[in-house]
């Protein structure tokens, strides 16, 4: 990680009255994985539509890899590499056959064997010579990214990534990026409302909402910020029969477990002594500190 | 202009003519129509029969009586049988605003699907993405509706020729067709139409969501054939080479008036906004 990539200041997008993008800025690092979190309709297809000079911004400027989208358009899409939502692909055509056709737009060097390995990196061997109208959901959207990825792009765009995966492709492919960003330290930036997912895969996080930017941060930095108190789920044979124990408060029991709640991590490892002294812990789990209640949280507390 | 995104573009949207039968059926069928079973079924009888026994053919024979002076008149005239003049006039004149719906029909049908099929399919946004300048696309959308529909306008006047002078020789020992006005109407008219009927699909394919609705307003570009099609039975405009120089040359401005216009306002916020969104 290091430079700066990509530069967005204080832009605005009104599409038909609509104000879309609202003064929105920020930046992403080079060889970052960005996660872009943000509701439906938040604005993060716009943005990614600003970024590589597609649509124009009413005002503000957006620099990546020091070109202006605007007037050097093609040197940035050049450089980045998009999986749109509906990852545009031509359904009449074989899935090579696209490949081919979209590796002579971006110029590839050797356009049959990329297209060959990227076939082969994504699974879709088999499905070299089938049309894609016939793939699933999945397929197409593994085919998306083979796309996207062509010309080695230096920033790779995905929107809604594991949108229709079912759950091991959604892991196949962020261990994909993962493995990409690694290798070549591809820039990424992945918009997605699928909190779970990227959780463990994205660097940074950017929380949009109605083309506002929320809040921005790595996810302790966000977890010390937002998240005050920490549910503590723990599998001990502690009885107890009052609202608290040792001064902190319980908010639920079952057999077996015990849910405490704390002011803030330093308190964890205190409360699990004064249990420890009296009887035997098995398991603690942290609940509430994933990013889905980070961002129910931001949401609530930056609208 | 990047030759090599061009070409792949044109190459792309040619094999996708195939792969529609809504598309190349009726390329395949209205050339069969024109091209062979038109001056066939004109023909063929009139070597056996008289062709005014047939039908009511009073509206052609006085137009024959009435053809203005120059040459045509005098070839027409020169024949001896009604047949033969009807022949000679029907398949170098009558006929000839067919050659300009061939090309009108491919060029609005392929243009529907390049365009509007395009953003039916959300297949623009991958082809705005793509580091591509706008003038290499733009270009490379025309002609591949320009160029099928051109050639096979060439292709359908080939057959149209073969056919006619194949059925039509036993009756004049010598070859019919065909005339100049045909050569004008071919390289110097048929191109700038179908050049405008590109133009069209473009200007349709931005207000509409897709490929049938774009093909059905499309197929309007035609009446205006139509219109002619009834000026020549009547004041036989496509006759006179004179005219059909003029109305080469009023198609190439329009198009040239939308080249300059579109190339002025083409950016890709716009393209995106009309073609995506």
């Amino acid at each position: 990680m290091g430079k700066e990539i990509i530069r967005l200041e204080k832009i605005n997008k009104t599409f038909a009255g609509t104000q879309i993008i609202n003064n929105l800025s920020f930046s992403v690092q080079r060889g970052e994985i960005l996660g872009f979190l943000g509701p439906n309709g938040s604005g993060k297809t716009t943005t990614i539509r600003l970024i590589n000079g597609v649509i124009y911004p009413d005002s503000g400027q957006i620099s990546v890899a020091s070109f202006d989208p605007v007037t050097a358009g093609n040197e940035v899409r050049k450089r980045c590499g998009v999986l749109t939502e509906s990852a545009g692909l031509y359904e009449n055509m074989t899935a090579l056959d696209n490949l081919l056709f979209f590796a002579e737009l971006y110029e590839v060097k050797s356009p049959l064997s990329r297209a060959k390995e990227l076939l082969a990196d994504f699974g879709l061997s088999d499905a070299t010579k089938k049309k894609v109208g016939i793939f699933s959901s999945g397929m197409k959207k593994r085919l998306g990214i083979a796309k996207a990825l062509l010309h080695n792009p230096e920033i790779l765009f995905l929107d809604e990534p594991t949108n229709g995966l079912d759950p091991e492709g959604a892991r196949d492919l962020i261990n994909y990026i993962k493995e990409l960003n690694r290798k070549y330290q591809v820039t990424v930036l992945l918009a997605t409302h699928l909190l779970k997912q990227v959780q463990d895969l994205c660097h940074r996080f950017i929380f949009i909402h109605q083309g506002r930017l929320l809040e921005t941060g790595i996810l302790t930095e966000l977890e010390e910020k937002y998240l005050r108190r920490i549910s503590l789920k723990v599998e001990t044979g502690l009885e107890v029969s009052g609202e608290e124990f040792a001064g902190y408060r319980i908010e639920n029991r079952a057999p077996g477990y015990l849910q405490f709640q704390v002011e803030k991590k330093d308190d964890i490892p205190l409360l699990l002594k004064e249990i420890l002294l009296v009887a035997p812990v098995y398991s603690v789990e942290m609940s509430g500190r994933d990013l889905e209640a980070l961002y129910f949280k931001i949401r609530e507390e930056r609208r | 202009m990047k030759t090599r995104a061009v070409k792949a573009i044109i190459k792309k949207d040619i094999m996708a003519i195939g792969s529609n039968v809504q598309i190349w059926l009726p390329m395949l069928l209205i050339p069969i129509i024109f091209s062979l079973v038109l001056p066939g079924v004109l023909i063929i009888p009139a070597r056996f029969y008289e062709l005014t026994t047939i039908g009511n053919m009073d509206t052609i024979l006085k137009l024959l009586d009435n053809l203005p002076p120059g040459a045509l008149r005098e070839i027409t005239l020169s024949f001896d049988t009604v047949n033969k003049k009807m022949i000679y006039f029907a398949v170098n004149y009558l006929f000839a605003p067919f050659f300009l719906i061939i090309p009108l029909m491919a060029a609005s049908v392929i243009g529907a699907n390049s365009f509007a099929g395009e953003k039916e399919r959300k297949t623009m946004e991958s082809l705005l993405f793509a580091p591509v300048a706008l003038p290499s696309l733009f270009w490379a959308k025309i002609l591949s509706a320009f160029l099928p529909a051109f050639f096979l306008t060439i292709l359908c006047s080939l057959l149209y020729g073969l056919m006619v002078n194949l059925t039509a020789y036993p009756l004049f020992h010598a070859l019919i067709f065909p005339q100049p006005n045909w050569l004008i109407l071919l390289f110097w008219v048929t191109p700038a139409l179908s050049l405008g009927a590109v133009f069209v699909n473009v200007l349709i394919s931005a207000k509409v969501k897709g490929f049938q609705e774009a093909y059905q307003l499309g197929g309007l570009v035609i009446l205006p054939v139509l219109v002619l099609f009834v000026g020549q039975i009547t004041g036989l405009l496509l006759v006179n080479t004179v005219f059909l120089w003029w109305l080469g040359a009023s198609l190439w401005l329009i198009d040239l008036i939308f080249i300059k216009r579109v190339g002025e306002r083409l950016n890709r916020d716009k393209l995106f906004a009309s073609q995506v969104l």
